[in-house]
């Protein structure tokens, strides 16, 4: 059975996640049998240039900490929208390259049993998405035991 | 950087790996100006020795001639076997793909890490890394003896009918393992990142097509592999039509058939490009050009895995007729 009130929200550092977030806040405001759990995927930064190190690490450290504020401004705004903290918890997953961010979103919604998964859409073109991928387009592709919610 | 000895023995051997006289051989251990390298410097490299011949040359796409001053002709110092040697240059660039651009840059590290991985793989070229004096990663390949697929292709004579019924199979059946290669690679969560059919050589000994030069890398994006799924659509389009037509070419052969087509009929990425072959080349199987056509700009679906792509290529060349005894 799909426990559609346990929530997977994957946000990215980008408006597009944040706007899922609020989409989610008001569509959930105020309800008390929802956990929410927040995940950003942090992809590192290929270490293969020995002399550029620093300025990779400094800059996957730079990616970390918007992610980091990402999950804290997302928090705000469902706790905000009056859904107990308690059952708003967040997680930054460091991912290892091989995979993309919304292959390692699905496998949390596997692992965790998530009902539902909330992610944004950024509205890449189609050439975009076939060189580039699509987290949502992952996610829906991948989905088989839950709901997907896209928020565009 | 370099070290000079101009031991006698030195250049006797050198002079007798090259059969002519050299003005001057120095024994080099730290190749970081890979400029200053040049005929007659012996690299060593954790103990072993090449003799350098040259430099190599671009050979594509307005390139020809360009010469390529990381990547050195040489000989192994004991044996005389022929070798090709990348030397350590980093550069990173916005590269265009069609209308997008991809940031960019080599990395040696990544292709010592495939070189590793691939070394009994048939599909790929071989070599081994070796470190210099300074930690540089150097590659020392293996000569692949033959010519890039495109050349080979070029040879198959007749018109595009003719191709298909005598030779299609049998280039397809010689693609597909090659293909296959490209899967062995993500599934361990590497990427060729340079997929290009002149990236893929055809062997003159052994008949097997093998991927050449994996030193490109890039930032990572959502799906890792969709840049070398690209480049696998473009090869397997230009086998399938034996070149990829362009829209000016079409004008140009067949005027009525530009007629017949539409944007969607075109690469996604590069739209001048016809992809839906079928409008072109009647005779191609349905199955076949359907597998193009996820490549094509009309497609809603595409492949993000090599595996995905196979799925489809299989039974659609099961449709195709047999090759002859002389196919390419």
């Amino acid at each position: 059975m799909i426990l559609w009130n346990r929530v997977l929200v994957g946000v990215d550092g980008s408006d597009h996640g944040l706007n899922a977030v609020r989409y989610l806040a008001a569509v959930l405001g105020g309800s008390s049998n929802c956990k929410v759990r927040l995940m950003a995927v942090h992809l590192p930064s290929p270490q293969d240039d020995p002399s550029r190190a620093e300025e990779i690490k400094a800059r996957d450290v730079e990616a970390r900490i918007a992610l980091e504020e990402c999950l804290l401004e997302a928090h705000r705004i469902l706790v905000e929208a009056r859904l107990a903290a308690e059952n708003v918890t967040s997680e930054l997953v460091e991912a290892d390259g091989s995979r993309g961010v919304g292959e390692v979103i699905m496998e949390m919604q596997r692992q965790g049993g998530y009902g539902t998964v909330v992610v944004g859409r950024r509205g890449l073109s189609k050439a975009e998405e076939f060189l580039f991928g699509s987290v949502s387009n992952t996610v829906v592709r991948q989905a088989t035991d839950c709901c997907v919610w896209v928020v565009a | 950087m370099a070290e000079h000895r101009q031991a006698p023995e030195l250049k006797a051997r050198a002079q007798e790996l090259l059969d002519r006289k050299l003005d001057r051989v120095r024994l080099v251990s730290d190749t970081s100006q890979f400029m200053e390298l040049m005929l007659g410097d012996v690299l060593e490299l954790e103990g072993r020795r090449y003799l350098i011949k040259g430099v190599t040359y671009e050979g594509r796409f307005g390139l020809d001639e360009e010469p390529k001053h990381w990547v050195k002709r040489a000989v192994e110092w004991e044996t005389g076997e022929p070798k090709i040697i990348k030397l350590v240059f980093y550069e990173e660039f916005d590269l265009p793909v069609g209308k997008l651009y991809v940031r960019c840059y080599r990395s040696p590290a990544k292709e010592a890490r495939i070189l590793d991985l691939v070394k009994d793989h048939p599909h790929f070229m071989h070599g081994q890394c070796l470190k210099d004096v300074k930690g540089n990663l150097v590659r020392v390949l293996d000569l692949v003896r033959g010519g890039p697929f495109e050349r080979n292709l070029a040879k198959l004579g007749g018109d595009h009918r003719e191709y298909y019924s005598r030779h299609l199979r049998g280039v397809l059946d010689r693609l597909l393992p090659a293909v296959e290669g490209i899967g062995f690679l993500h599934k361990n969560g590497q990427r060729h990142g340079d997929i290009r059919r002149d990236h893929l050589f055809d062997c003159a000994d052994s008949g097997l097509m093998r991927w050449i030069d994996f030193d490109y890398n890039f930032e990572f994006r959502e799906n890792p592999y969709g840049l070398d799924l690209f480049g696998l659509g473009n090869v397997l389009c230009y086998a399938v039509g034996k070149g990829i037509p362009t829209l000016q070419e079409v004008q140009r052969q067949q005027p009525e058939v530009l007629q017949k087509l539409d944007t969607g009929d075109l690469s996604l990425i590069i739209p001048n490009r016809v992809f839906n072959l079928k409008k072109i080349y009647p005779h191609l199987p349905e199955e076949l050009n359907r597998v193009l056509m996820h490549f094509a700009a009309s497609s809603n679906v595409f492949y993000e895995r090599v595996e995905e792509l196979l799925a489809d290529l299989k039974p659609a060349m099961a449709a195709l007729p047999r090759p002859e005894e002389d196919a390419a």
